[in-house]
């Protein structure tokens, strides 16, 4: 058998783990499907419905449907990528067997799934949004894109944390579970901070989430003001928790492959 | 060529250090196959599976410039919800195979395995004898230079085991093989030389016959 390249293993590795992963998604339960796809939708429904129900119909200077699809849509994504790739070193221990197969690719498959998943809700909101004509105007698309890319790479660098984590410590999942579910409500995820007094948005700020989302929705609606959103604060978080998985996951690879 | 350099192994338990290799230098030959005997525990499949790269020495090196399989043991890296055709298409694109080769993969394997319609279904469905048809014949798929294996010889019912050892005699005329077996007529009848791990030691035998002896010696003592 031919020495290969590693770029083009980790190429071929990646291709069959993404087509296993998409496999095993769309062929295990069609209720976990159907839920993938719609879950963004009930989530904006149920929003809209609840602003109208406590506040009315009253009109703001942006619009709140756009504004639901687009945080939940970002916010998913990073739950998902979160939760799902938290187990992937135990739920894909068979595969180490395959000398190729490094515990850092089953992450990255994931990763990758969920993008793809990702982007086909994104084509779904667009579709529903312009057959009801909602304004869907972007302020600034590349720096919604760069905004989301960011949050690619702080998902990514905070899962691989947590699944090292996952593998040396139990109950690691279910508590990452857990604060998933307060984080959707800290995030600035189904109002705006301008909304809130100026205690809780100094609070909430210290969430490193609330600067991705609302760095993507201010890029998205100009009227929303940006200035909350602190570069350095995110870029901290980010490379932090990159390097600190990195190093983890470099010590203790081997321990990984062969648990 | 196989060169082991200063191969040190042990698993930490609570009574301290369990060596499996103590600072082992050695050299294997190349185009021989090699049995690997020892007792229950001595660490055969542990030597394996660091020569297929997924254990590694706490200390020194394992190195050669060939291809080695990934170790054929009972249990494979199966997916339970997927089904036997799927799972094999994920090995050959793990090795990089493209869609006409898969193709004939896929009908190499359905052919040998003789899992008939089962081959459709998820993998859950299998009974262990189909599971270890399947694993075998998948091993067969591959060109490697050393193709590891762990035990794996004895599998489905009498008219498979005739079948897979003529796939196997076949297989070893471009390849060679390590075997960790406790089947002493295989293991002559497969091998060249031979391996004894023994209380942190390996020690290489050119024929497999003095291997054979030296391990019943080992056995003889323990008593």
């Amino acid at each position: 058998m031919q020495r290969r390249h590693y770029l083009d293993i980790f190429y071929v590795v990646q291709k069959a783990l993404f087509l296993r992963e998409l496999n095993m998604r769309f062929s295990s339960s069609r209720l976990g499907l159907f839920w993938t796809f719609f879950e963004p939708f009930f989530q904006v429904l149920l929003f809209i419905l609840l602003k109208i129900f406590l506040f009315g119909d009253r009109a703001s200077n942006f619009e709140y449907a756009v504004f639901l699809a687009l945080n939940f849509t970002a916010f998913n994504m990073f739950r998902n990528i979160v939760t799902k790739s938290i187990g992937s070193f135990s739920a894909n221990r068979g595969l180490f067997i395959y000398k190729q197969v490094k515990p850092i690719d089953t992450i990255i498959a994931r990763v990758l799934v969920e993008i793809f998943i990702t982007s086909i809700i994104i084509l779904m909101f667009l579709f529903i949004g312009y057959y009801f004509e909602y304004d869907m105007n972007v302020g600034n698309f590349n720096l919604v894109a760069f905004g989301f890319l960011f949050l690619i790479v702080f998902s990514f660098s905070l899962s691989l944390c947590l699944s090292v984590a996952n593998t040396f410590i139990n109950s690691v999942k279910t508590i990452v579970k857990f604060l998933m579910n307060a984080l959707m409500f800290g995030s600035a995820i189904f109002y705006s901070l301008d909304m809130l007094s100026e205690e809780v948005q100094a609070i909430l700020l210290y969430n490193p989430l609330t600067h991705f989302i609302v760095f993507i929705h201010s890029a998205y609606f100009q009227v929303i003001d940006s200035s909350p959103v602190d570069y350095t604060y995110m870029i901290l978080w980010t490379t932090s928790l990159l390097f600190a998985g990195l190093w983890y996951y470099i010590k203790l690879e081997k321990r990984i492959i062969s648990l | 060529m196989i060169i082991l350099k200063n191969v040190t192994k042990y698993f930490q338990t609570k009574e301290g250090k369990n060596y499996i290799l103590k600072d082992v230098s050695m050299t294997l030959p190349e185009n021989t196959n090699i049995g690997i005997l020892g007792r229950n525990g001595a660490g055969k499949s542990t030597l394996v599976r660091m020569l297929g790269q997924i254990e590694f020495p706490n200390k020194g090196r394992i190195l050669s410039n060939k291809s080695f399989s990934w170790p054929l043991g009972l249990s494979g890296g199966f997916v339970g919800k997927m089904t036997g055709r799927s799972n094999v298409k994920f090995v050959c694109r793990l090795y990089g195979k493209n869609d006409q080769e898969i193709n004939d993969i896929i009908n190499e394997i359905r052919d040998f395995s003789e899992l008939g319609n089962y081959f459709e279904m998820p993998i859950k469905t299998y009974s262990s004898g189909m599971k270890a048809r399947l694993n075998f014949g998948l091993s067969m798929a591959f060109d490697f230079d050393y193709l590891l294996i762990d035990e794996t010889l004895s599998v489905g019912d009498s008219r498979f085991k005739k079948k897979s050892k003529e796939a196997l005699m076949k297989k070893i005329e471009t390849c060679s093989i390590l075997l960790v077996s406790h089947n002493m007529k295989t293991l002559k009848e497969l091998c060249d030389a031979g391996i004894v791990v023994n209380n942190g030691e390996i020690s290489y035998y050119e024929d497999i016959n003095d291997a054979i002896s030296e391990y019943e010696n080992i056995n003889k003592k323990k008593k």
